[in-house]
Formats: structure tokens, C-alpha cells, sequence
């Protein structure tokens, strides 16, 4: 199942109030903009891991995985598969 | 009067960083000198891996020019810079989070004929020629020096960088000598030696590591690395420090902050610790609280310094006593001279504010840069001696009974997790936006990362301006940690203040209020 939609719907939220979700691409660099720094990727993985009832691990926070709203849908679902 | 060369004197017979790291790895091989995501690497080894960079620089056909030293902390990284040291050869280390132009213009002041990278795990340096540099400073060092290490107390060796006032960062190098200097004085003053494991948290161009990394290294410790990718997970930390016995940390606020969170449940503290070092940043109240829990078996200090000094000041806290207001700065460490200067330039004997001059053995003698901010390095003011000052910036507050503590700034720099950032560099570079009128930025203090910055703004009619184009904007031109945390973008004037300036301390008022609201 595709999350694209309820992940920008939080990082808009969360992280910026003046930006209409569909503004924020999915290929958005959210990290080399700030958008989520490294307390902000904190929050991130709290709110992914209770919203989609995946486990991150420590070794799996990997800035990467965080990028972009497309990386956090991919990983999610990978997440989902394995779990 | 005093001299630099009396001020150095205690410091005359200091051991050479080289000799002493060699001498480890005769006497204990096998001992670890790094621990790295859970794997130890040994004293022996890690010589190995200095040599193999040492033979990559010299076949490289640079002669002794300086070197770009462009990689996030690893074993690799580290061995390139002990190969750096043990040629003598000048390495400019930045902080890897500058623009990508940023980085190659200082790549470029510093003369780096090649910049290193080790791309991902691969454990081979990858060399890139920089463009008009190669050869700036070749020769200087002769062939010999390849061959047979001698030390050279006036050598330069790391080139750190620092903010800039003027939005490139200023280039910091430090001698051999001065190297060498505060790595003995760590040494001494928090016991480090064989078998006594060290905590790095922060990133590998950030001077702390003078202290937590190279002094380890030259007494015989085990650096237990943080993985900067995983540095802000409080059970990463926590699970480092009960694993490897650590037994010295230093870090910034951010850090017992974190550790402070993911604690809460266990019971008892770190019981390995015996020294914490609070830097960096003046930690909160009810961070400071904490610490004697947390650390029941250590001594616990607030150590100040900058990157041009290196640490000066050195404060050991009470844990009997509950933390009020501002921690004092200290004492000055051996060899350290102190002042406080008045606005008018006259010295301030007793109690009241002033700037903090500092003088000390372990400061680089200028910016690489000569002209470039020569007024922040001062004879002193009254002519009392013949020491070179270093103007720190910082209004230092001497109260009665002598103690100093921290006020403020004498300019717009605040610290932002640790870093400093010049919130009227931002400003400007805000201001070069072609949709932005006008432009305030402020730091608001927060618990966790010290300050965060906000930027209020009032576009210009009619433009589509958003945060997120704007972040865009920042990413290309600023470090990371001076990107705003927040943005107001607004269609009405900003406040002013009576003479017509945009009112910074109404907006940071404004803005205090409505994130109390918020959280």
C-alpha cells in the first residue's frame, strides 16, 4: 500500500505550516533543506514506527532511508513486508 | 614583562604527538586504539592502515603540499590524518556539512593540492586535484622529512575551520607545538593513559577532537567513536557508554540531553565514567541536575574554549551544590592568560562585563588568511606584556567573588547544537533573495539544541515565496546548522525599532511566545 499521502500530510504538519501538502514533492531533499534535522529525524522515526507499527532499529537509521517522502514509503513497505 | 616564549616555557619540554604515538605502538600492539561500530581496531593496526595512506600521499606526486581532508570519521580518516601528521604535511579538515562551493573555496585558500574522500566503506582514498591550487605551497617541506620524523614545534599540521563573519568560514591552522602542548596538558588533567577508554561524539573536524581523539590516541587510550549517522539516538549512546567502559566523555548540552532521555528507565548511572566534560555550550539547569545521577563516580567540569585558542578555562562542578543560573568559566589552565576589555578598549579589573581575551599555549598564531580578521589577534591593551590575544567575542560577566561567567555575544553569533553561527550571515544571505523585502533572524533558545534560528519574513508582493524553496536557497549557500528551524512568511512590515532597524528582539519576543503556545 502506497503512504505517500499520510507522510506528506504529517511532514507538512509537523514541519511546514505554510506549504500546502501538494507542494512537497516526493522527491523533496528534506535533509539538505533542513526540513528535518537530526532531532527533527528523531520525530520522524517516533511517529513512523507508531503510525505504521514498524521497528526501527538503531542500525536502520540510516539518513538515507529518511531523504525524501518517497525513501520513508519505501522503507515502510519494506518494513511491513519483513515484519 | 611577559614573553610568548616564558608563557610556552612549562610547556618547552612537551612530547611530540608522533613519538609518543609510535612509542604506544611498540609497547602495546595489540592494545586498541579505536573501537568502530562495535569492532576493535588495534594500536598496531591502525599504525598499518597510516602507513598505507603515508605511502598513498607519496606516490601521489604532490611533494609536501597541503591536503584536503574531506571524509566523516572512520579508522580510515583517522589514519590519513596520522599519516598527515607523521610527514609534517599541512591537512585542511572541514566540516563536512559546508556547500559544496564553500568547501572548494577553502580547499582552494589552504592550497590543498588534492582532496581526499574514502567513498563509502570501501577502505581505499579516492584523490581529486583541486583547481588552481595544486603546487601553491609546494617544496616547503624537504625530502627528508619523509624519511625520518624530527619534530618541528612551528610546523603547521591541522587547519580547522570556524564561522566567518563574512559567511566563509575563517581557516585555523594550528602548529605542531601547540598540538602537542594541549594534548599534554589533557593528558595530565583527566588521566588519560593505556587502557582508558574515551567517548568521541563529536565529528572529526571539530576541535574537541583535539582533546578526545588525538590526546587518546598519544596516551595510550581507546577512542570509542560515535557514528556520526546515529549520534542523536540517546540508546546508541547509552549502550556505547555501558559496553566499552567508557571512562571519559565530552560533549556539548545536545548530548546529555539525549542520554539524560533515553535513561530514564534504568535504574543506577554509567559507573565506568570518572570524567565528564560539559563544552561547548551552556548547558540548561535541568540537563546539569541530572549529571551527578547519570555519572555518580565522576568529576564533572565545564571546560571553555574556541577553535583559535583551543580550551582555556576550566570550571570542576559541585555535584552537592543545585545548579543556579550560569555555570562559572573557570580557571585559566596552565600557561593561560586572561583578560576582560571594556567597549572603550581600558581593562576591567574588577567585577562587571567585558570582552574575554584569551591568550594561550595552545592557540594558532593567526587566521591563514592574514589580513582577513587580523584585529580579532591583539597585543595587550595596555602594552603589560608581549603575548598575542585572541578576542573571543564572548562578554564574560567577573562577579565579586571573582567567578566569571558567560553573558553574551558582542556580535550576532549564537551557538546552534554546538556550532557557532552568525545569525547576521544568514540575514544576508536570506537578504540576496530576489522575492524576500525584508528579513529578520533570531535565536530562540531551546532545551535540546541550545538555540534554534526562525527566520521572520515579508515577501515581496505578489511572489509565491514558500519554506521550502527557501531552504532550497539556504542548502546552497550556508552550513546546515545556520539553515532556520522555522520560517514566517508574512505580507506585513516587520517591527522596527525607533530608529527605523528591523526590531531583532521584538521578533525573537514574538516568536518565543508563539512556540511556547505550540509545544
Amino acid at each position: 500500500m502506497d503512504h505517500t499521502q499520510t507522510i506528506t500530510k504529517f511532514l507538512v504538519d509537523e514541519f511546514l505550516p505554510d506549504v500546502p501538502a501538494e507542494s512537497l514533492a516526493a522527491d523533496y531533499d528534506l535533509l539538505s533543506g533542513g526540513v528535518i534535522d537530526s532531532l527533527g529525524l528523531l520525530k520522524v522515526i517516533a511517529w513512523l514506527e507508531d503510525r505504521f507499527d514498524v521497528v526501527v532499529d538503531d542500525i536502520e537509521i540510516e539518513p538515507d532511508n529518511f531523504r525524501t517522502v518517497a525513501a520513508m514509503n519505501a522503507f515502510v513497505q519494506n518494513a511491513r513486508r519483513t515484519g | 614583562m611577559v614573553t610568548t616564549a616564558q608563557a610556552v616555557k612549562p610547556w618547552l619540554s612537551s612530547r611530540s604527538f608522533v613519538e609518543s604515538f609510535s612509542t604506544n605502538v611498540r609497547r602495546f600492539p595489540d592494545s586498541p586504539a579505536l573501537v568502530w561500530r562495535g569492532e576493535p581496531v588495534s594500536y598496531r593496526e591502525l599504525h598499518d592502515r597510516a602507513l598505507r595512506a603515508r605511502a598513498e600521499l607519496s606516490g601521489a606526486d604532490i611533494g609536501a603540499a597541503p591536503i584536503g581532508v574531506r571524509c566523516s570519521k572512520s579508522p580510515d580518516s583517522i589514519a590519513l590524518v596520522l599519516a598527515c601528521l607523521m610527514d609534517q604535511r599541512s591537512f585542511l579538515l572541514p566540516a563536512t556539512t559546508l556547500p559544496e562551493h564553500t568547501l572548494q573555496e577553502l580547499f582552494r585558500r589552504a592550497g590543498c593540492a588534492r582532496v581526499v574522500t574514502v567513498p563509502g566503506s570501501s577502505g581505499r582514498y579516492s584523490w581529486v586535484a583541486t583547481p588552481g591550487a595544486d603546487g601553491i605551497r609546494r617544496g616547503r617541506v624537504a625530502a627528508d622529512r619523509v624519511r625520518s620524523f624530527s619534530p618541528d614545534p612551528e610546523a603547521v599540521t591541522f587547519m580547522l575551520t570556524t564561522s566567518g563573519s563574512t559567511g566563509l568560514p575563517k581557516i585555523v591552522p594550528l602548529s605542531e607545538g601547540a598540538v602537542d602542548r594541549f594534548t599534554d596538558w589533557a593528558g595530565g588533567q583527566f588521566e588519560l593513559g593505556a587502557g582508558r577508554a574515551v567517548l568521541n561524539f563529536s565529528p572529526l573536524s571539530f576541535d574537541l577532537c583535539l582533546l578526545d581523539i588525538w590526546a587518546t590516541l598519544k596516551h595510550g587510550g581507546c577512542v570509542v567513536l560515535v557514528e556520526p549517522a546515529r549520534a542523536t539516538s540517546g540508546k546508541y549512546l547509552r549502550d556505547l557508554l555501558t559496553s566499552h567502559e567508557v571512562e571519559l566523555v565530552q560533549a556539548v548540552p545536545l548530548f546529555y540531553q539525549l542520554l539524560t532521555q533515553a535513561h530514564r528507565d534504568n535504574a543506577g548511572g554509567f559507573a565506568s565514567v570518572r570524567h565528564v566534560i560539559v563544552t561547548g555550550d551552556s548547558i540548561a539547569p535541568q540537563c546539569l541536575a541530572q549529571l551527578p545521577g547519570l555519572f555518580p563516580h565522576a568529576r564533572l567540569y565545564n571546560l571553555y574554549g574556541c577553535t583559535e585558542t583551543n580550551d582555556s578555562l576550566l570550571h570542576e562542578i559541585d555535584p552537592t551544590e543545585a545548579p543556579t543560573g550560569a555555570l562559572p568559566l573557570g580557571s585559566p589552565l596552565p600557561g593561560v592568560w586572561t583578560l576582560l576589555v571594556n567597549e572603550d578598549g581600558t581593562i576591567r579589573n574588577g567585577p562587571g562585563t567585558g570582552e574575554l581575551y584569551v591568550s594561550t599555549p595552545f592557540q594558532t598564531s593567526c587566521y591563514l588568511d592574514l589580513p582577513y580578521h587580523e584585529s580579532r589577534f591583539v597585543a595587550h591593551p595596555d602594552g603589560a606584556d608581549a603575548l598575542r590575544y585572541f578576542r573571543t567575542g564572548d562578554l564574560v560577566h567577573r562577579h565579586e567573588n571573582g567567578s566569571l561567567t558567560l553573558e553574551g555575544r558582542t556580535d550576532f553569533q549564537v551557538k546552534v547544537r554546538g556550532v557557532r553561527t552568525n545569525i547576521e550571515d544568514v540575514e544576508r544571505v536570506l537578504g540576496t533573495h530576489p522575492d524576500i523585502a525584508e528579513v529578520a533572524v533570531v535565536a530562540v533558545p531551546d532545551l535540546v539544541a541550545g538555540h534554534f534560528l526562525h527566520a521572520e519574513i515579508r515577501r515581496v508582493p505578489g511572489s509565491a515565496l514558500t519554506s521550502l524553496s527557501l531552504r532550497q536557497f539556504c542548502a546552497d549557500q550556508l552550513p546546515q546548522t545556520a539553515i532556520p528551524s522555522t520560517f514566517h512568511i508574512t505580507d506585513d512590515p516587520l517591527p522596527r525599532t525607533s530608529t527605523g532597524k528591523v526590531d531583532r528582539h521584538l521578533t525573537a519576543r514574538l516568536r518565543s511566545r508563539e512556540s511556547r503556545k505550540e509545544s
